[in-house]
């Protein structure tokens, strides 16, 4: 081998290398336009452009905005877990709990704000378990967090009456209508509060990541434990509390579906640790960690929900799983050929 | 108080293992603010005495005194808030994180837990760029160079007010032009107060950077002078060797056949321009120092790594695949035994047929009744210490493990064995009994490959020699002459 | 260091730690039984104890897959999907061509035999797929799995149109899943359950095959370096976990007579509580089908306790949660104490 050759092996990164920094830079912005594109002239021989009908139309962005406030509240706190390294299955369930105690404490009598920050303080708890059983007890994070989704999943079950399917009003105690207000009622530009909650909480996550310090530790301890440890950075600490944040973010999204809904469904949540995956993945976060965005993560998360909105009036409904499993695999892929992650012992 | 003339003084230190005594009393004062040489060959006890001070190791009984005061780490990162920074092989930076970032990991200021731009981040650049200007702070450490990123380490250790800083080994992965820069910037830290330790085999290195150097041997502590007292390289060397008594070599009774292995222009981004024979019977040596190559040659070999180059194994070409390799006939007993040769939570009797499971099986269905006899004939030929072919691998002792993993090779009936670093970490008497091993197999006609940085070893027991250094292989010598050992170090450590 | 006195009993051979956790597993199972004995009304009934073992025949089929996988660091999440597919595909291919003007009444009108075939092969090429992402791509295989385990199912759905199929079909399609043994109530499925277990038993312990399970599961570098082919048998291993979930697709369609799209929700988290109550080890290289086996006794009887107490299913999640958490626990205590 020629000494250039040898010398171009232990150089710098070439040009092929940046050229695919490139494209991870922008590739989710083009996939979201392409498929928005897709949707809105799919229909167009029959309803006029931004008419009634039409993707594109005023409702339509309401409703698709509307039904994405739980995935886009938190996914953003499920990227910052995933650049640590680590990932917590059990978000679907803690949702569905939240919003059954939610939609508990509403129906029995509780005012808006109370039950609010039960429900929130009840999310911490729940990431505070999960980092215990991850960084205390050392369980591998996909087991310890299928423990803690059946667990959350069951006891929000024991709390939906037997015989219900939900915790929902009745003739005899019905759920008080304000309880639409926050997730439904158009507060402004015809989106409502929780619309705007998870746009602040992505804007917070998004300056968590960039500019505080458990942003920067997050991304050493998933880049390179040891030097991060040798740093001197206590990786138990930052980790649980990233599980922490993910509990919370989790238990608003819980209270954003049951005030959505009018009712506490202990099985809203699932699948939606799926579509985090999926949005995180299209954000180009790393499976082994080190690398991901908040931001880009939010639009992996519009993806899914124009995905998934999108096909709702162009097939039936029994389509929709194929389809988010597509999309999983797709994204998979992508993720592979863009991001160059280490790889996992 | 005023700083002490030594930054570091060591006493008696002593460092003893189950089965022998790695640092033997050993003392010797390093000066503040000089670049200090390490030098000894391999099993010298530089690299446990190394670890004793960077907490990785703790010392058996002895002082250590830094700036004056006792000192002791448990751990690296005690080493390192006490005023001892080590750059170690493996990097470590977090590519992910820009170099600035990198620098303040672990000391940013903050308020509320948000970065603040302080005059602590400026001067910390300020370090980064009087050492190397051209690395820019906001850049992503991935896309430096390793050497640029040895640099940010450095700068790192220097803003964080080390006293001393470790470099192992430091210039493996440099061209020329980088060593001479890492060796401005070495040069320069004595006058930022920094004193550095910088161990290395590459004696050349030794004379342009030290001042002073401390030779180590078998345990002990030789030598330490300054450097411009030092004559020369022959002189370094008769320190490191001593009267080193060889065991004497046998010579092979009989002709060696045909040329079975042939390697032409093998090169690795490490090796450079590879090429040798190798025949039947023979056995040959691989000897050079860390760095020099060695494992990569053998992975190379082996399949386990890409190269370029050609390898001929009985005529037919070997495929860079370690299955296809193994089917052709030779079989490597790894280097790191724990993480790539043994299975440790299985029996020995499951980590022995692994690679022959045909000659303990029918039909794909296993009999445990020879496994166990197979098992047996090697606990018995190898003298293997253990009760009972079921016990858990991990429960041995590093020699008993290194056996096991020897006895799975040689199960696999190979043709060409190839052994790295074969004896390391074990015992005189079970050494001696690998050896004796050795020769039976190369006496029944198989070739022998062996990979080693203990020289005694390859005296011992090769034909020939080979001599790696920075990836070359730079002389072969036939065993059997007269073995002038001062001219083979004077090689490998990159004499000309 | 204290000497266990199970250990000494055992004629002063020292036993495995697989084995050891195997029958400290057994001894939890006696001990949960004793205790349902006492608390549950009416447990303690032939009938009642014969249906413990028998009555999650269909998961534990599933868990051989799920346990071999585990044993080398994998998991499958796809096999509930799978199971679903397979019960699909089968009723559609076998379904009479154009016999109704309802879509859902129609199929391939394929003969019995060959339909089966097919639909074990439909699972198969999921397996592959799994295959292709975790041992070529190495891609975690979570990720992988759950992302399969939507296509499978999403692809039963869209074949049933969100509901099920279960009309038009020859009189044969009930038989195996329905079939008893002569003069008990002992489904045929059972015994293919019973039989299945002990081939995997003994292609784990006796087999080149199994042993090469653990190795890789052991130390996959080492494995690689005696010359394992370890992306082939993750291979093997993934179209073997996809083709046990098509078996026992096929025998619950038979058993119901239709290929429903929501069948087996839940089965994949179940299996695998199964294999790790069993002792199964995330690490690798550790746990045995034997366990998985008495893991889901154990799962019986906490289940069927719950619904003697008259508890409502609903406390099957907690449970399980509650239970793998327990046993994670307590094997990695008895582990840590054994050695001293």
């Amino acid at each position: 081998m020629s000494s250039t050759r040898q010398e171009s092996l232990r150089k710098a990164p070439d040009r092929s290398e940046a050229l695919r920094a490139y494209v991870k830079q922008f590739y989710i912005y083009v996939v979201l336009l392409l498929i928005v594109s897709v949707f809105s002239v799919v229909k167009l021989g029959q309803v006029p452009m931004f008419g009634r009908g039409h993707f594109l139309s005023p409702d339509s962005i309401i409703n698709l905005l509307r039904a994405a406030v739980p995935i886009m509240t938190l996914s953003g706190a499920f990227t910052l877990l995933m650049i640590s390294g680590y990932i917590d299955l059990s978000v679907g369930s803690a949702m569905s709990l939240s919003a059954v105690v939610f939609a508990w404490m509403v129906l029995n009598g509780f005012s808006f704000l109370p039950a609010l920050a039960v429900t929130l303080l009840m999310g911490i708890v729940m990431g505070f378990l999960n980092g215990h059983l991850v960084m205390k007890l050392r369980i591998t994070p996909v087991i310890a967090t299928l423990v803690t989704l059946n667990l959350f999943k069951g006891i929000a079950l024991l709390i939906v009456p037997d015989g219900l399917s939900a915790i929902k009003g009745s003739a005899t105690s019905p759920m008080p209508a304000w309880i639409n207000d926050y997730a439904r009622q158009g507060v402004f530009l015809g989106l409502p509060w929780a619309f705007y909650v998870a746009i602040a909480v992505i804007l917070i996550l998004i300056v968590v990541q960039r500019k505080t310090i458990l942003g920067k530790y997050a991304v050493a301890i998933g880049g390179n434990r040891t030097a991060a440890e040798l740093s001197g950075i206590d990786a138990m600490k930052y980790v649980w509390l990233l599980y922490v944040i993910v509990g919370l973010c989790a238990a608003l999204a819980g209270v954003a579906r049951a005030s959505y809904m009018s009712l506490g469904d202990p099985l809203s949540g699932d699948g939606m640790e799926t579509d985090c995956i999926i949005a995180v993945l299209l954000g180009g976060t790393a499976f082994s960690g080190g690398e991901g965005s908040v931001a880009k993560s939010i639009v992996g998360a519009l993806i899914i929900m124009c995905v998934t909105t999108g096909l709702m009036t162009v097939i039936p409904a029994f389509w929709q799983t194929v389809a988010k499993g597509s999309v999983l695999v797709i994204a998979v892929v992508l993720n592979h050929l863009l991001v160059r992650g280490r790889v996992k012992a | 108080m005023g700083l002490t003339e030594n930054v570091l003084e060591i006493r008696d230190l002593v460092k003893d293992f189950p089965s022998v005594r790695a640092v033997n009393n050993v003392s010797f004062n390093i000066r503040r603010n000089t670049v200090h040489c390490l030098v000894g060959e391999n099993g010298a006890g530089k690299s446990t005495l190394i670890k004793i001070l960077t907490g990785a190791l703790q010392r058996t009984s002895g002082r250590i005194l830094l700036n004056g005061e006792e000192y002791w780490a448990r751990n690296p990162r005690e080493a390192k808030e006490k005023g001892i920074s080590t750059l170690f092989q493996e990097l470590n930076v977090v590519d992910q994180l820009t170099v600035e970032e990198n620098l303040t990991l672990g000391m940013e200021d903050t308020t509320f837990g948000f970065l603040r731009r302080t005059d602590k981040i400026s001067r910390i650049v300020s370090v980064m760029n009087s050492l190397e200007p051209s690395i820019h702070p906001r850049q992503l450490v991935s896309t430096l160079s390793v050497a640029k990123k040895q640099i940010v380490e450095i700068a790192k250790a220097v803003a964080s007010e080390s006293d001393i800083i470790i470099m192992d080994e430091p210039t493996a992965a440099l061209s020329e032009g980088e060593i001479a820069r890492l060796f401005k910037i070495i040069k320069g830290l004595r006058e930022r107060n920094v004193t550095v330790i910088y161990i290395s085999h590459r004696l050349d290195e030794i004379f342009e950077i030290g001042d002073y150097v401390t030779v180590m041997r078998d345990g002990r502590h030789i030598d330490t002078k300054p450097l411009s007292e030092v004559k020369d390289r022959a002189e370094l060397i008769k320190m490191m060797i001593g009267k080193t008594v060889f065991e004497q070599y046998t010579p092979k009774e009989g002709p060696c056949g045909e040329v079975v292995l042939r390697v032409r222009n093998l090169s690795t981004h490490k090796l450079r321009d590879i090429s040798f024979d190798v025949h039947q019977g023979e056995i040959v040596g691989f000897y050079g120092l860390v760095g020099a190559g060695k494992t990569e040659l053998a992975r190379a070999i082996y399949g386990a790594d890409p190269y370029e180059g050609e390898i001929w194994f009985r005529g037919r070409k070997l495929p860079p695949s370690t299955d296809r390799v193994i089917a052709a006939g030779l079989a490597l007993v790894p280097e790191e035994r724990r993480s790539q040769g043994l299975f440790s939570i299985l029996t020995v009797r499951a980590n022995v047929p692994v690679m022959n499971m045909k000659k303990v099986s029918r039909k794909g269905f296993i009999s445990a009744a020879r496994e166990r006899e197979a098992t047996r004939a090697f606990i018995d030929r190898l003298r293997i210490a253990t009760s009972s072919t079921e016990k858990e691998a991990a429960k041995l002792s590093g020699g008993n493990q290194q056996k096991v993993v020897l006895s799975k090779c040689l199960f696999a009936d190979a043709d060409l064995l190839m052994l790295d670093e074969p004896t390391r970490g074990i015992d005189v008497g079970a050494k001696s009994e690998i050896y004796s091993i050795i020769r039976e197999i190369s006496a029944e006609g198989k070739s022998i490959l062996i990979f080693s940085s203990e020289l005694p070893e390859v005296i011992n027991i090769c034909d020939t020699i080979h001599l790696l250094y920075d990836g070359h292989l730079r002389e072969t010598i036939r065993n059997g002459c007269e073995i002038d050992s001062e001219r083979i170090i004077h090689i490998v450590t990159g004499g000309a | 260091m204290e000497t266990n006195p199970v250990q000494k009993g055992l004629a002063g051979m020292r036993m495995s730690n697989e084995s050891f956790i195997t029958l400290f597993m057994i001894g939890v199972l006696i001990a949960l039984f004793g205790a349902a004995c006492v608390v549950v009304p009416n447990f303690y009934l032939p009938q009642n104890m014969i249906n413990l073992l028998t009555n999650n025949w269909y998961i534990i089929i599933v868990g051989i897959g799920v346990t071999f996988l585990l044993i080398t660091g994998n998991f499958d999440m796809s096999v509930g999907g799978v199971i679903a597919l397979t019960g699909v595909l089968s009723v559609y291919f076998c379904q009479g061509a154009n016999v109704s003007r309802n879509e859902l009444a129609n199929g391939l009108g394929l003969p019995y035999g060959v339909a089966i075939a097919l639909a074990l092969l439909g699972a198969m090429s999921v397996g592959a797929i799994n295959a292709f992402f975790i041992a070529r791509l190495k891609v975690p295989s979570i990720i992988v799995t759950l992302g399969t385990m939507m296509l499978a199912r999403g692809t039963a759905q869209v074949i049933t149109r969100g509901a099920q199929r279960n009309t038009s079909l020859p009189d044969v399609f009930g038989v195996v899943g329905n079939m008893t043994i002569q003069g008990t109530s002992i489904k045929v499925s059972v015994l293919i359950m019973v039989a299945l277990v002990a081939a995997a038993f003994v292609l784990e312990k006796l087999t080149v095959f199994g042993r090469r399970t653990y190795l890789i599961g052991a130390n996959p570098e080492a494995a690689r370096l005696s010359g394992i082919k370890v992306a082939r048998h993750l291979t093997w291993l993934y179209i073997l976990s996809a083709l046990l979930a098509g078996i026992t697709g096929i025998l619950l369609a038979s058993e119901f007579k239709a290929g429903v799209s929501s069948r087996a929700t839940g089965y994949e988290f179940d299996a695998l509580v199964i294999s790790l109550l069993g002792g199964v080890s995330i690490s690798g290289g550790f746990g045995s089908v034997l366990g998985m086996f008495v893991g889901a006794v154990i799962l019986s009887v906490m289940t069927s306790s719950a619904t003697g107490l008259l508890l409502s299913p609903d406390w099957q999640f907690t449970l399980k949660g509650v239970v793998t958490f327990l046993a994670i626990l307590a094997q990695r205590y008895a582990l840590d104490r054994r050695k001293g």
